[in-house]
């Protein structure tokens, strides 16, 4: 049982028909990877729309931690850090 | 002094403004922007650059109104239905101010023309619905060394950025290439009315800035806007060394028309009942060895997609393409290596192996990724 705080994981709208419609949840991991592991475990068939098979961000997705991009899925997180999942729009 | 009387009083209130003044105000008047889309976030662009003197303002949508298209598209009214929407822009802009110059283009932005249009303006405001165009536009503007600024809009949320030549990074530094299919637009998705008029106004506003050369434009920000928690936020993204068409080496030099996407039901009926006016297609497997021998689509040919660039010699060179792999994210990036080699008529298998799957063939059992 992992005992460090959840991090807050802001999700795009694209992407919450698999949180029930929520804008926000909670995600325990202290790397990008088990964040979204944990992400899995809690949001089944989220991950994938995030990663592909070759475990990389999908081009279409840009993750952030706090206001900085994510370059690599081992990327650390750190106490009160909050991730932003963006997901390019195409509505005009 | 370029600006008349009339000018000088219906421009007041900018003349007022140190930071614009006469000077900023006759920057505007000469200034020459393009408008890609008359709807949801063209429609208050274009009203606020021709509220604000852009003097030369190009509209370009070849589309035409529909009622549904009211609740946000600002620049037309019911007695607009049916009307084109180009020129239906042009006589609302143009009644809104008189002394600018609407340029309506009525016509679907593509390859063949982009060049050649954005090129007769100086900054470019891209309010499209569709990723391929928001691809087309950007890497035209890059290739044109125009200024651009892109917005876009999904249910309550929008987002905005914007790119100079030489300065920050563009549209694919941020998203390198297009995941058509995996992001609706807003007739799938719907949309908030008011939504598109935030992103819009924005744009204006950036726009605005960049022809007075004052403030500090989001360039390397991607602003995003949720209108349900009424919150704004700024991410910062870098430009990509690697970037296809700004980067150091980019593979993006020309506009080449992209890849179609090809719904696994419509790859069945075309290999089923060959048109017999056409060449079929052809059917590449990007997929490793030991995926492709488990099952594949009867008559593919098996190329990696490692080897792909070393062997595009061996793809037919008289009939089109279709690029096949497990779930479609490896065909895309197959579709783009060929594309980029200067190949026409590419078609990737939209969802692979799995969709196919599921829509063609249940009893097909398909390699896990290796």
């Amino acid at each position: 049982m992992p005992t460090e705080a959840p991090t807050v994981v802001r999700v795009p709208s694209p992407l919450r028909s698999y949180t029930a419609g929520a804008a926000q949840v909670r995600a325990h991991g202290t790397t990008i990877a088990a964040l979204l592991a944990d992400l899995e475990r809690r949001h089944a068939g989220m991950r994938f729309r995030i990663i592909d098979e070759q475990d990389r961000i999908r081009p279409h997705i840009r993750i952030f931690i706090n206001h900085a991009e994510v370059t690599t899925l081992q990327q650390p997180l750190a106490a009160g850090d909050e991730v932003h999942l963006i997901c390019a729009l195409s509505g005009g | 002094m370029t600006l008349n009387a009339s000018e000088r009083d219906r421009y007041s209130r900018h003349l007022l403004l140190p930071e614009i003044g006469l000077a900023g105000q006759e920057r505007l008047k000469a200034a020459h922007v393009l408008v890609i889309g008359a709807g949801g976030l063209g429609s208050p662009a274009s009203l606020y650059l021709a509220a604000a003197g852009v003097g030369t303002l190009g509209i370009v949508d070849h589309d035409r109104v529909e009622l549904s298209n009211l609740q946000r598209q600002l620049l037309f009214d019911t007695a607009s239905v049916g009307a084109g929407k180009a020129p239906a822009a042009r006589a609302r802009l143009q009644a809104l101010n008189p002394d600018i110059d609407v340029v309506a283009h009525a016509l679907q932005l593509d390859a063949s023309n982009a060049l050649d249009l954005l090129g007769r303006y100086d900054l470019v405001v891209d309010g499209s619905d569709r990723l391929a165009t928001r691809y087309l536009v950007n890497d035209a503007c890059v290739l044109l060394r125009r200024p651009l600024v892109s917005a876009a809009i999904h249910r309550f949320e929008g987002q905005a950025m914007t790119y100079v030549p030489d300065g920050g990074p563009c549209y694919r530094c941020l998203f390198p290439h297009s995941a058509e299919g995996m992001v609706a637009n807003c007739a799938e998705a719907g949309v908030l009315g008011v939504l598109p008029g935030m992103l819009g106004a924005l744009q204006a506003t950036e726009a605005i800035k960049l022809i007075l050369g004052i403030g500090a434009p989001l360039v390397g920000r991607l602003l995003t806007y949720d209108a349900l928690a009424m919150q704004w936020r700024e991410f910062r993204f870098a430009r990509r060394a690697d970037c296809a068409v700004c980067g150091a080496q980019p593979t993006i030099r020309s506009l080449q028309p992209g890849a179609a996407n090809l719904a696994p039901e419509r790859l069945r009926a075309r290999l089923a009942h060959p048109d017999p006016d056409a060449a079929a297609p052809a059917v590449v497997d990007v997929r490793e060895p030991r995926e492709f021998a488990l099952s594949h689509l009867a008559g593919a040919v098996n190329i990696p997609l490692g080897e792909l660039p070393q062997r595009l010699s061996e793809l037919p060179p008289d009939r089109p393409l279709v690029f096949v792999c497990r779930s479609g994210g490896r065909s895309r990036a197959a579709c783009d290596i060929a594309v980029g080699a200067g190949r026409r008529d590419i078609m990737n298998l939209e969802g692979g192996m799995l969709a196919w799957a599921r829509h063609v063939d249940p009893a097909l059992e398909i390699a896990p990724y290796p």
